[in-house]
């Protein structure tokens, strides 16, 4: 189902200046904070202006959130272990949040586990094509589009090509597939990423499906009642300004989106094919080699968006591991996929903080995707949808094989469900 | 209202970037800082717990002064007068300083300049003396610096590695990352240790696991086969080097099955380890103190510096012999000048230096003899000063220098914590560190880097370089420590120390990862690759060295049988100061223990967490025993970390004549299972 569109656009000239598009979510989070119906936005801000360390912010002053317009896709900010982690995640506050697809899946995720409270949440979520390491762009800048990284202003990732703008106005484009057979380009994480439009946020924002308007604007799918309501306020109090865009911009939106979904799909098969395709013992012999690099920094856990007891069970102090020892032993990574793997929203955050570049985000995601199948789970999307290792449904009690097949039990129980409806 | 702060890590010196979370003046977490270029967001166990030492409870809050035996609360007032009255009785060479590789660059250059100008004595010296002291004098006559001569950066673009005495994925993570980048492009990766470390067993292709302090003995065969092969790089040996002959005559008469009994390494492996560096297109060397910390540890770095210059591997990036810093300022502190023969920016004492510095600082008489190395200082002077460094673990045989230390008619200790060496002090001053202060570093690759002051420190604690020139201007040098904060300082030092003339605060505040010195001028990048052109000796060639395998100076015998030799953890740091405050490293490893043979356990009835007293000539102490395949045969590891169970109260003070380094890593030890 979808929601209700807008095409829209901020009524402030000067955010319409520096938007990259109409300007509409800065207004919109102006609306809320002028109004008091939050008491801060969560963001990404270019610390000291500087486009590859942008961090999570928390903007409670409504001047302040022209400095936090337009996009970043040089940095990888964690958002939702910002609001988990240093905002008691939203429990004594109202916040909106704004993120990539993966932010608000992580949050909804949050949700689940009772880590934050989503009730004192606005979402807003941005389309997103994917991030690049800050190292891996000042590299590729400098490499293969030839300029001076702190001369870039601005990135763009569309219709297969990366498009930087300089300083002095010039833009170079160049080809993203071929950047990324280079080992350049985005994040693995990014390339295999199907989720591009959020639209399990309140509000789904971007600029796919504006591209023929005249002047700027942003791209609004109002995901629910509480976004659509925010919309229609901000626009009845003069903040943005907005029409119901045509079938042709939500066409263009939705071909968009199709070509990114293929895209990742192709990068899915390239990345997966050649683990799937060991057989058992040499694909357990691939990770345990991975494995054995680990040096036991814990940056994988603490850069997870999903993982949050106070008292990890892998803490040396926890007894469970033998303390001081690296490699720790194989359950240290196993824990974490146990613990974590069916919610995992594809962040690439623990593959970004791992000091020896072991291809986390690759096992997670894949183990993922093959407990989406079996469960019919896709995690973050629907905050009343139970994380299949956490929520056992009676059928699974009931069954004395314990190698059950849930897969068929759960088709077996949809088909069901759908007779009866 | 939080907020993220840019810092680097305070452990080694690779130098990885950090971002503190900052809540109210304190902080409450960090995060990665993925746009770093040495780290890229990833830290090793330390550097994941990099601020938690700063808040334990016995920092040091208020300048301490022993009044009827006991360090009771003074005034700052107080102990600046006591100090000034006391170091103006102090006679000539009777005052000694031992400075910290953790201080700021501006402290430690005010800390020589004290000693220097005020003292008149070059008994100035930090603790690198006890780690990379025989790098200085095996790579100085060779290639004529004893620096790391590339980028870290570099490193993943060898194709062959030679580790040597480096276990670099406990000590140094960040290298093992890059030496795994490039593995994966194919390199080969040749470890020379005793132990089979992590590093051994996880980056080894073959590893050659030679008796303790028989690295020349390895390295000569492997430049013997090089040569019998006839792989070496005939055209660098032409074009860039001096001494071959020599060279060829020394190596034509060693006897590679004489070579393989002392080593006890197999020729085959060294063959093969031989031949892939030789061969190789960019052969890089990490090395550390498994070769350096040794009687014979300057003639090992030279044996090893010739193998790499009779196979051209240097003056490109990724080649040459990287000596590795144990400490965030290991080499901005020897830079400055706290060394007892270096004024700073290496200007040699006895060569000028000195008159060259009384006319740059605007005084006369400057000292122009050596000053004592660090141990002879402890031993030697009257009056010690000792700032940010721990000698009650950190040297040899500690009960001795506990002796010394108590003997002083002065020891000042400027701490942040009441270290073991603190315990023994007359006065003890509360240091701000880190994040508290501001000021740069030199890391491991002559990469300069600017910590920001980001938090207050606690209570009466104040910088090192602010007490300093509060004790000049007392004993009556105000007009050359006229300064109120660290960038005046640092403008002295670009004055005095050329390879710092180009870099300056605003060029560090806006370069993410730093500058390499030499920086000759403000425009200038940096300089990340040395011996490109030439060496720095004074003809510009490398020098070829001959030498000779010599054994350790204390081996086992029917009193001692074992060989004892000390290192250390991924999860903890030197002495312990602050590693062991830090709760999540001091959960992984709480207390003080050893290696030990499987077989060497039966034999002694030892089983993990037996408790067993070492003892060697100097002593004994008592540990809990790590029965592990780790350490061979013979072989006693101890790591030197903690003071219940103190390394250094066993080991062996004898020194390296050429450098004063001490032979940690070899002595004689018996075992006895505690009643």
């Amino acid at each position: 189902m979808s929601g209700i569109m807008y095409l829209a656009r901020s009524s402030d000239p000067k955010v319409l200046e520096k938007a990259e598009s109409g300007g509409a979510v800065t207004s919109l989070l102006r609306f809320l904070l002028e109004t008091g119906k939050v008491d801060g936005v969560v963001t990404a801000k270019a610390r000291n202006g500087n486009r590859y360390a942008g961090v999570p912010v928390l903007i409670t002053e409504p001047e302040e959130l022209i400095d936090s317009a337009g996009s970043l896709h040089c940095s990888i900010p964690n958002i939702p272990r910002f609001v988990k982690e240093y905002l008691d995640g939203a429990m004594k506050m109202k916040l909106a949040v704004v993120g990539k697809p993966c932010d608000i899946r992580a949050l909804i995720e949050l949700q689940k586990r009772e880590q934050i409270d989503l009730d004192n949440l606005i979402l807003i979520g941005l389309n997103c094509t994917g991030t690049i390491s800050p190292t891996t762009a000042k590299q590729m800048f400098i490499d293969e589009f030839k300029v001076n990284p702190n001369e870039v202003i601005r990135e763009d990732i569309d219709e297969g090509k990366l498009l930087v703008m300089l300083e002095d106005g010039t833009t170079k484009s160049l080809d993203l597939m071929k950047l990324e057979e280079k080992g350049y380009g985005r994040r693995e994480n990014c390339r295999r990423c199907e989720i591009n439009i959020p639209i399990f946020a309140d509000l789904a924002c971007g600029k796919w499906g504006t591209e023929d308007e005249e002047e700027r604007a942003t791209f609004i799918e109002a995901c629910s009642d509480k976004g659509r309501l925010l919309v229609e306020e901000a626009i009845e109090r003069g903040f943005i300004t907005a029409e119901r865009p045509d079938k042709k911009s939500i066409k263009k939106r939705e071909e968009k989106d199709n070509a990114e979904k293929e895209l990742a799909e192709l990068w899915k098969e390239r990345d997966f094919k050649p683990i799937l395709d060991l057989d058992l013992s040499k694909r357990l012999e691939y990770w345990l080699n991975e494995f054995n690099k680990c040096i036991k920094c814990y940056g994988c856990r603490d850069a997870c968006p999903i993982c949050f007891c106070d008292h990890c069970l892998l803490e040396a102090s926890r007894g469970f591991l033998e303390g001081g020892e690296i490699p720790p032993d194989t359950v240290f990574p196993l824990t974490r996929l146990a613990h974590v793997a069916d919610s995992c929203v594809n962040c690439g955050q623990c593959q970004d903080a791992c000091p020896m570049d072991l291809p986390l985000s690759k096992l997670f995601s894949l183990l993922n995707a093959r407990l989406n199948e079996v469960f019919g789970y896709m995690p973050g999307i629907d905050v009343d949808q139970k994380q299949p290792l956490s929520a056992v449904i009676m059928e699974e009690l009931q069954v004395e094989d314990t190698f059950l097949d849930i897969s068929s039990i759960n088709k077996a129980l949809q088909s069901k469900s759908s007779k009866r409806d | 209202m939080i907020k993220y702060e840019q810092t680097i890590c305070p452990y080694c010196s690779c130098g990885c970037g950090i971002y503190l979370t900052l809540k109210d003046g304190k902080i409450i977490g960090q995060e990665p800082w993925n746009e770093h270029p040495i780290n890229e967001g990833g830290n090793c166990p330390k550097g994941r717990n990099a601020y938690q030492f700063l808040y334990a409870e016995d920092r040091l809050k208020t300048p301490l002064i022993r009044k009827k035996g006991k360090l009771v609360k003074a005034s700052w007032d107080e102990a600046f007068d006591l100090i000034t009255s006391k170091l103006k009785e102090a006679g000539p060479n009777e005052f000694g300083l031992l400075a910290s590789g953790k201080n700021t660059n501006e402290d430690a250059y005010v800390e020589q300049k004290f000693t220097r100008v005020v003292m008149k004595t070059n008994n100035v010296e930090y603790c690198g003396r006890l780690c990379h002291s025989s790098t200085a004098a095996g790579l100085g006559p060779t290639v004529g610096s004893g620096v790391m001569p590339i980028s870290q950066l570099d490193i993943e673009k060898a194709d062959c590695f030679l580790l040597v005495g480096i276990n670099p994925s406990e000590t140094f993570p960040m290298m093992t990352r890059r030496i795994l980048r490039a593995k994966k492009k194919g390199a080969k990766v040749i470890v020379l240790d005793p132990r089979n470390t992590v590093t051994a067993r996880e980056l080894g292709d073959v590893h050659l696991q030679l008796e303790p302090g028989t690295d020349v003995a390895v390295i000569n065969a492997m430049m013997k086969i090089i040569l019998d092969e006839e792989v070496e790089n005939k055209e660098f040996i032409e074009s860039r080097t001096t001494g071959f002959e020599a060279l060829r005559d020394h190596l034509t008469n060693l006897d590679l099955l004489e070579m393989k009994e002392i080593s006890g390494v197999a020729t085959k492996d060294v063959k093969k380890a031989a031949r892939w560096f030789a061969k190789a297109r960019t052969g890089c060397v990490l090395y550390n103190q498994g070769l350096n910390q040794h009687i014979t540890g300057s003639d090992g770095i030279k044996a090893l510096a010739t193998l790499a210059l009779i196979t051209g591997q240097y003056g490109r990036p990724g080649t040459g012999l990287c000596p590795t810093r144990g400490q965030i300022n290991g080499e901005g502190t020897g830079d400055m000048g706290c060394l007892n023969v270096f004024y700073p920016g290496f200007q040699k004492v006895g060569t000028g230096a000195h008159e060259k510095f009384e006319k740059l600082w605007g005084v006369e008489d400057l000292p122009a003899n050596p000053g004592l190395p660090y141990t002879k200082m402890i031993q030697q002077t009257k009056y010690l000063w000792v700032i940010g460094t721990n000698p009650m673990m950190a040297a040899p045989d500690i009960d001795n220098v506990q002796k010394d230390l108590e003997d002083k008619e002065l020891l000042i200790v400027q701490d942040i914590f009441p270290t073991e060496t603190a315990q023994l002090a007359d006065i003890v001053l509360p240091a701000s560190t880190w994040v508290e202060r501001e000021g740069i570093h030199a890391y491991v690759d002559r990469r300069v880097q600017k910590i920001n002051q980001i938090i207050d420190p606690p209570g009466e604690a104040k910088p090192d370089w602010w007490i300093i020139c509060q004790i000049a201007e007392r004993m009556g040098h105000k007009a050359q420590f006229d300064f109120s904060s660290p960038g005046e300082i640092f403008e002295e030092i670009r004055r005095c120390v050329p390879p710092y003339k180009g870099i300056t605060y605003e060029r560090l505040e806006n370069t993410v990862g730093g500058i390499q010195w030499p920086c000759p001028a403000e425009d200038h990048p940096g300089t990340s690759t040395f011996f490109t052109q030439k060496f720095n000796t004074p003809d510009g060639l490398g020098h070829l060295q001959v030498v000779n395998f010599q054994p350790p100076a204390e081996l086992p015998d029917a009193e001692y049988p074992y060989i004892l030799t000390t290192g250390r953890s991924i999860f903890h740091y030197h002495t312990g100061t602050m590693s062991r405050r830090t709760p999540k490293l001091d959960a992984e490893v709480p207390s003080g223990f050893f290696q030990i043979n499987p077989k060497d356990a039966t034999k002694e009835n030892i089983k993990r967490g037996t408790k067993v007293v070492l003892t060697t000539r100097r002593g004994s102490i008592e540990a809990e025993a790590h029965v592990t395949n780790e350490v061979p045969e013979g072989l006693v590891f101890l790591p030197f970390h903690f003071s219940e169970a103190c390394a250094n109260k066993i080991t062996n003070p004898v020194l390296d004549p050429a450098c004063g380094m001490p032979e940690y890593k070899v002595c004689a030890v018996r075992m006895e299972v505690s009643k």
